[in-house]
């Protein structure tokens, strides 16, 4: 436990002695920051997270957070309602800059560059963390138009051979190819939940991102369409990184290989999935996933 | 943003070309809406037969046309202004000041203002007195002659034994009206002459004479129906009891319905206006700018339009449309005066 | 045995209430219908006749000797009507009688002829049968607008006059005919000559400049009040003032244009681009009220997937916020549009309140517009106005029901699901 923070402290010395300080005077309301436990960092890192806070105004919501994202693992977040998963996930890709009143300090870095450096435009960024929302938002146009748009935007392609192409790939790595390729000129807003859900997937896909976030991307779902989206994830899982939020910890269970823990603001651990499962360092942990509360 | 920009320049290019706009090739008029009818009808004779722009006549009301008239030279004002009532000393001045140094006064004819009610009510034969005691706020005390007390008078028998036992219910112009000051002046202020203490008055305080003769009562007797005549016309139909107080024509194209009053024994009729025996009449004006009239075309036509016999003469158009003409002589004075263009004296 | 599922009390004096109050809103409704068919009937009855005219057929041989001058325009015109009328009456002499038999016919129909000689000189020489409008006392009378059982002093027409009225119909020269010149020409002071395109011509004028600055300028407001502005004092400030010039009354626009537009931009008064501008001040609140009201109805949804998957907030608002907001936006702007038509308290500050004849062709012409010419009309004292002042309601109304039908059209077609 004592190595992580030295660990951190020698990446990243200024920055974490002044956020130090920030959290000394900014968090005599939270009687004790609880220090992370099991292994947060990883080898050959795609984003790394450093002492990250977010503040609603005055209000903190995270904590001094560090943690890695690894290639090619599927991160699972779970915790009981409001311990800032979900606004840690929108860190990630700075979907946060919407809200005026958020702000968030800390160093995130995605394949070595510092992600809110003044000079980081967030069109390029997103288009390499793409996100999936909680609720299925297809826009209100043909399913070809939804996957077509990010490409469209970003200058992906010069000719609609190409274009096609892109679009045939996405759907079928979003496992909808063979459901709509009848009918693409068709709303998107006709689908099924699961089927546009997946077109979500395949429209944040279409822009060859590296990491995908998804936000509890199944709880508006039911069982059999969660199972296919569950099966998609792990094989988008062979290219890309894939951090989700969820509820089911059943869920976490079975598409994650590593799983973090949030409480109130604090990442209390993170850990190979099978083991935050069987064998929980951390009281609250076991307590949460055993069902004693959340 | 670039919406914002296209605006923008949209309303600049607006600015920078409006003084190019302004140069007029037709005639602006503005003022009283009593003249309004009549100079309407001449303007569209002068732009039918002669093939110009028909003239463009705004009614703005006497005071409002003088204002607009008085306010400078130039295109961006108007040419003329029609007046139900002579220019004032004020607005002379106004007009001065803003360098409207000659006008051309020109008299066009009478306007009588008349009293009717449906024809379905008995016929009223009305002195001014009698209209000074139904409508004044404060009339003299019968009892005690020489004070003056609240008007206590409910029906018309009450004002005058010889009238009909109904309500006094009269409906009028607002007092923005021109035919309202004239009502005033001539039927309230006559009528309050008859007495001769009020008369004394005159010369004593003016100031409390004006404003005894000129107070309508605000018990209800008097309701203001706002500037639209044909609306008190419609009112009389519905209401026998009702008295309407509007101009002549609106009395002329409608004496199938209603009925005007005698005043004086005299029955508000075309010949009895013209002849001057009818006491509620008033002279209607124009005036004209005389900077404008080699400036802006048709002027010169438009007058000679306007003064010629078949318009204002006794069987001229003006005549069918509800106007009383001037006698000849009149005529022919004012008519000297538009083609000489004798400026008003504005001393 | 009781059945354990009969309404209690409280659950019938429950109905009781819904249904109460069910009554209650039908009751408004049927009011506010008997009212609504109430308004129209008056306006109907009252105006359809305006769309038909008494003709007369006269006899007119145009003598060489009429057109001695150079100029054809300078003929009496007048004398020759006269003449054609004491053709068909030949008993009538005397000048008051004359005066009386050329009266019924309208003073317009010397127009007529002079119209006909000026655009077909061949006619000089010849003599043809043609149909002229009746005076407006004689369209009354035939429409049954006049009271004819009063003493003949008091009557517009006389006794000799429908004696040679009556003659007319017996001879078939007496015709009721459509309308047409109410749809074709300016205002006039003679009811028979009067027609509606200079104004409705004027209000489509007043209402293009009203609707191209207005849409543009009240879309970017809401766009960036709504998108881009940052939470400050300003920002307020400049939405309670928008709140607030909504519900202005509109003659105070009047003043703002007359003070801005005629007296310091030097417009021209009484021009449909000033009437444009007043009432582009007017209803931009509305617009902008509209829009920002549709634009925070798009679930913020869209917005995030836009965001979410790299495009900008430029590109997120105009490829699918705007597009979403659209039908609100043009709801709120054609509400705005039908509010401008019906408008005269401005317009009276900037002198559109007016007599204009001629039909305007361009934005600086002068010009009225159509809720102006009713309220001209309807304060003229010849009685034949009063059938126009309805006809032209009608046409407003009728302008109205388009713009909101094409209001509904529109939000039909472009209305999306989500």
């Amino acid at each position: 436990m004592q190595r992580t923070v030295e660990h951190a402290s020698s990446a990243f010395p200024t920055l974490l002695d002044s956020d130090a300080v920030a959290t000394q005077s900014g968090s005599s309301k939270i009687a004790t920051i609880r220090e992370t436990v099991g292994t947060p960092f990883v080898d050959n890192p795609r984003m790394t997270c450093r002492g990250v806070e977010v503040y609603y105004g005055e209000k903190r919501a995270i904590n001094n957070l560090s943690i890695d994202i690894a290639n090619n693992e599927v991160l699972a977040m779970i915790g009981p309602s409001g311990c800032g998963k979900s606004t840690f996930l929108r860190c990630l890709n700075r979907m946060n800059d919407t809200i005026a009143s958020c702000t968030v300090k800390g160093n995130i870095q995605l394949d070595g560059t510092d992600i809110y450096h003044p000079s980081v435009d967030v069109v390029p960024l997103r288009a390499k963390v793409g996100m999936v929302f909680q609720k299925p938002n297809p826009f209100p146009k043909s399913i070809y138009d939804n996957v077509a748009y990010g490409p469209k935007i970003h200058g992906l392609t010069s000719t609609k051979i190409e274009l096609d192409e892109i679009i045939e790939t996405s759907l079928m790595k979003a496992g909808l190819w063979d459901e709509v390729k009848d009918r693409l000129q068709d709303p998107g807003t006709g689908l099924s939940g699961g089927q546009q859900q997946r077109l979500c997937i395949a429209r944040a896909i279409a822009v060859s991102p590296e990491v995908i976030l998804m936000d509890e991307p199944c709880s508006a779902l039911d069982p059999i369409a969660t199972a296919k989206i569950e099966e998609l994830i792990a094989e988008l899982r062979t290219q890309f990184s894939i951090v989700i939020v969820t509820h089911a910890m059943q869920q976490a269970a079975r598409v994650s290989q590593r799983t973090a823990y949030f409480h109130l603001g604090d990442l209390i651990e993170v850990g190979a999935t099978e083991k935050v499962f069987t064998n929980p360092l951390h009281q609250l942990t076991e307590d949460y996933i055993t069902g004693r509360f959340g | 943003m670039n919406i914002q920009t296209i605006a923008a320049a949209g309303v600049l290019s607006l600015l920078l070309c409006g003084p190019a706009l302004a140069a007029r090739d037709y005639i602006s008029i503005v003022g009283s809406s009593t003249v309004y009818p009549f100079a309407t009808v001449v303007a569209e004779q002068f732009g039918k037969t002669t093939g110009s722009k028909t003239p463009k006549i705004e009614s703005t009301g006497s005071g409002g046309g003088f204002k607009l008239f008085c306010s400078g030279v130039g295109v961006s004002y108007p040419d003329i202004t029609n007046a139900s009532r002579a220019i004032k000393k004020s607005e002379m001045l106004k007009c001065q000041a803003n360098g409207v140094k000659d006008i051309i006064e020109v008299k066009i004819g009478y306007d009588g203002i008349v009293l009717a009610n449906s024809k379905s009510a008995p016929l009223l034969k009305l002195s001014r007195k009698d209209i000074f005691l139904a409508l004044a706020k404060e009339v003299p005390d019968p009892k005690n002659p020489g004070k003056l007390i609240a008007n206590p008078y409910i029906t018309w028998k009450d004002v005058n034994n010889s009238l009909p036992a109904t309500t006094i219910e009269v409906l009028g112009p607002p007092p923005t009206s021109g035919t309202r000051d004239a009502f005033v002046e001539l039927a309230m202020e006559g009528g309050a002459k008859k007495f001769k203490f009020i008369k004394a008055m005159k010369k004593s305080d003016k100031k409390a004479y004006k404003k005894l003769c000129h107070t309508i009562r605000e018990d209800g007797a008097y309701i203001e129906a706002g500037e639209n005549d044909n609306l008190i016309v419609q009112k009389l139909q519905a209401n026998p009891a009702a008295v309407g107080i509007f101009g002549f024509s609106f009395l002329d194209q409608n004496s199938d319905v209603i009925q005007g009053s005698f005043i004086e024994d005299t029955a508000p009729t075309f010949e009895a206006i013209a002849e001057g025996a009818y006491p509620i009449s008033r002279p209607l004006y124009f005036y004209v700018k005389k900077a404008h009239v080699d400036v802006i075309p048709g002027m010169k036509g438009y007058l000679a339009e306007f003064t010629s016999d078949k318009a204002w003469g006794e069987e001229g158009y003006l005549a069918d449309k509800g106007m009383i003409p001037m006698p000849v002589a009149e005529r022919k004075q004012f008519q000297d005066d538009v083609v000489t263009l004798k400026a008003l004296d504005m001393k | 045995m009781k059945n354990p599922l009969e309404p209690t009390p409280q659950v019938c004096k429950r109905y009781r209430t819904e249904k109460a109050f069910k009554r209650l809103g039908l009751s408004a409704i049927v009011m506010s219908l008997c009212f609504v068919f109430f308004l129209f009937y008056t306006i109907i009855a009252d105006g359809y006749s305006a769309f038909t005219q008494t003709y007369i057929q006269i006899e007119v041989s145009f003598d060489e000797t009429f057109f001695r001058g150079a100029n054809i325009s300078n003929a009496n015109f007048p004398a020759l009507v006269k003449r054609s009328m004491g053709k068909i009456f030949p008993g009538v002499t005397g000048r008051k009688d004359t005066k009386m038999l050329s009266s019924i016919v309208s003073p317009a129909a010397a127009y007529t002829l002079q119209n006909l000689v000026e655009t077909n000189p061949k006619l000089i020489g010849t003599t043809k049968f043609i149909w002229v409008l009746a005076d407006d006392d004689v369209d009354m009378f035939f429409k049954g607008k006049t009271v004819t059982n009063v003493a003949e002093s008091n009557r517009r027409l006389k006794d000799k006059q429908l004696t040679w009225l009556d003659q007319l119909v017996s001879e078939g020269k007496l015709e009721r005919r459509f309308n047409k010149t109410f749809f074709t020409s300016g205002d006039s002071r003679e009811p028979e000559l009067a027609g509606i395109l200079g104004a409705a011509t004027g209000s489509l004028l007043t209402l293009f400049i009203t609707l191209s600055l207005s849409f543009p300028i009240g879309v970017a407001t809401a766009v960036y009040l709504e998108e881009f502005a940052p939470a400050n004092h300003w920002t307020d400030i400049i939405e309670v003032n928008i709140n607030n010039l909504a519900a202005v009354p509109s003659i105070i626009f009047g003043l703002l244009g007359l003070a801005i537009f005629i007296n310091f931009w030097g417009l021209p008064r009484s021009t449909p681009i000033v009437g444009g501008l007043v009432l582009t001040l007017m209803t931009l609140p509305t617009i902008i009220i509209a829009s920002r009201a549709s634009l925070k109805s798009v679930p913020p949804s869209i917005r995030e997937a836009a965001l979410g998957i790299g495009a900008s907030k430029l590109q997120t608002i105009t490829h699918h916020v705007l597009p979403l907001a659209l039908p609100g936006m043009l709801t709120g702007t054609i509400i705005g549009m039908a509010q401008a038509l019906g408008e005269t308290a401005p317009l009276l500050m900037i002198g559109m309140v007016a007599f204009i004849a001629d039909v305007p062709g361009t934005f600086t012409d002068p010009s009225a517009v159509l809720p102006v010419q009713i309220y001209l009309w309807a304060d003229s004292p010849e009685r034949a106005f009063s059938e126009k002042t309805s006809a032209a309601i009608m046409i407003l109304l009728a302008f109205l029901i388009a713009m909101n039908s094409i209001a509904v059209f529109l939000r039909k077609r472009f209305e999306t699901k989500w």
